[in-house]
């Protein structure tokens, strides 16, 4: 039977940045990473990186609209 | 007089019911829990040389410090989650005192109420999908007529021709290419969302992030009931098996904290 669904001990540095640092309540801390903020982790990341374009391309919608999902 | 070092209170997230922290306290070196009106903040505090507003900016550039305080915020979550459903906010919310906590729960603790009354007995599961456009492409080759068709045109060309031929062969295959990709994301999208409470699209991120070979073609969440967890897996299982040969693979997991479906109705800033 495939593992699927199965989480791994340690949350992989994809999780990392497409849930834990990008979604959830954002509201109202005194201090609360923004947006621009995270772009800062993408700038270190950046360092281990070799693709220029990437920061373009996290910007970059997934699908063409039809796709997008409003709900 | 020696000034002690200043703190900061770390929000992980927010429950109606007691949260039971025995189990995720070795995780930090402080946790506890603030109650304001009929809810639960999750929280811990933290060196302000560390998570102040300046000093945070300094390490959120540092990835490995990045990935373990991340790790941590789910991981906190993750075991109170076991128990009750949780509001997971943000990585990195932080007030200055308790009573800034409580503020903030005094403002929008009926919205909390409603948005967890709304997660009760569902679960996020995230599917992401990705393709090996090179396996995909060979599968297409031999398939497609028109495709084929200018391969053989190609074939008795004269050298000027067959470079024109060529251009038209690649664009023909970069269509069919998007092509499949769209149609096998949004036709796994549309079943995977009719299992759901809820669906959300996520932008896709790049190999480098995902630390995978091939290119990620649909980053998706869904909140499903509990109910219907054991449908909705099986379901992306045989999603994984049904495309495995054109080159798609499919990656479900979960549950996880309901970060993408625990948005205020009315987004509102601390200065809105």
């Amino acid at each position: 039977m495939d593992n699927i669904g199965v989480k791994s001990g340690d949350v992989t540095l994809l999780e990392v940045l497409d849930r834990v640092l990008d979604k959830g309540v954002i509201i109202a801390g005194d201090i609360v990473i923004s947006v621009a903020d995270v772009d800062l982790i993408y700038l270190g990341l950046k360092v281990l990186l070799s693709s220029v374009e990437t920061m373009e391309r996290l910007r970059g919608a997934p699908f063409p609209s039809p796709m997008q999902e409003a709900t | 007089m020696q000034m002690a070092e200043k703190q900061l209170v770390y929000l992980y997230c927010v429950t109606e019911e007691e949260p039971k922290l025995r189990e995720v306290e070795c995780l930090v070196d402080s946790l506890y829990s603030v109650h304001h009106k009929g809810l639960y903040g999750v929280t811990g505090d933290v060196e302000d040389s560390e998570f102040g507003e300046e000093n945070l900016k300094r390490n959120l550039v540092d990835l490995e410090w990045v990935r373990a305080k991340a790790t941590t915020h789910e991981k906190v979550i993750e075991g109170i989650m076991k128990d009750t459903c949780v509001i997971p906010f943000k990585f990195g919310t932080l007030f200055n005192t308790n009573d800034g906590l409580k503020a903030m729960l005094e403002v929008y603790g009926e919205e909390f109420k409603t948005i967890l009354g709304e997660l009760k007995n569902k679960q996020e599961w995230g599917v992401k999908i990705y393709c090996d456009i090179q396996r995909l492409k060979s599968g297409i080759a031999d398939r497609q007529p028109e495709i084929l068709e200018v391969e053989n045109e190609i074939k008795s060309a004269s050298v000027g021709k067959a470079y024109f031929l060529k251009k038209k062969k690649a664009e023909l295959m970069e269509q069919a290419v998007n092509k499949k990709i769209n149609q096998y994301g949004r036709e796994s999208f549309a079943l995977l969302k009719d299992l759901s409470s809820a669906a959300r699209i996520n932008k896709l991120l790049p190999k480098e992030v995902t630390e995978k070979e091939d290119d990620m073609i649909l980053n998706s969440a869904f909140l499903v009931d509990s109910d219907s967890v054991l449908d909705f897996v099986g379901l992306a299982n045989s999603l994984k098996t049904q495309y495995e040969d054109a080159g798609f693979s499919v990656d479900c997991t979960g549950p996880w904290p309901p970060y993408n479906f625990c948005g205020l109705p009315k987004a509102r800033g601390r200065n809105g």
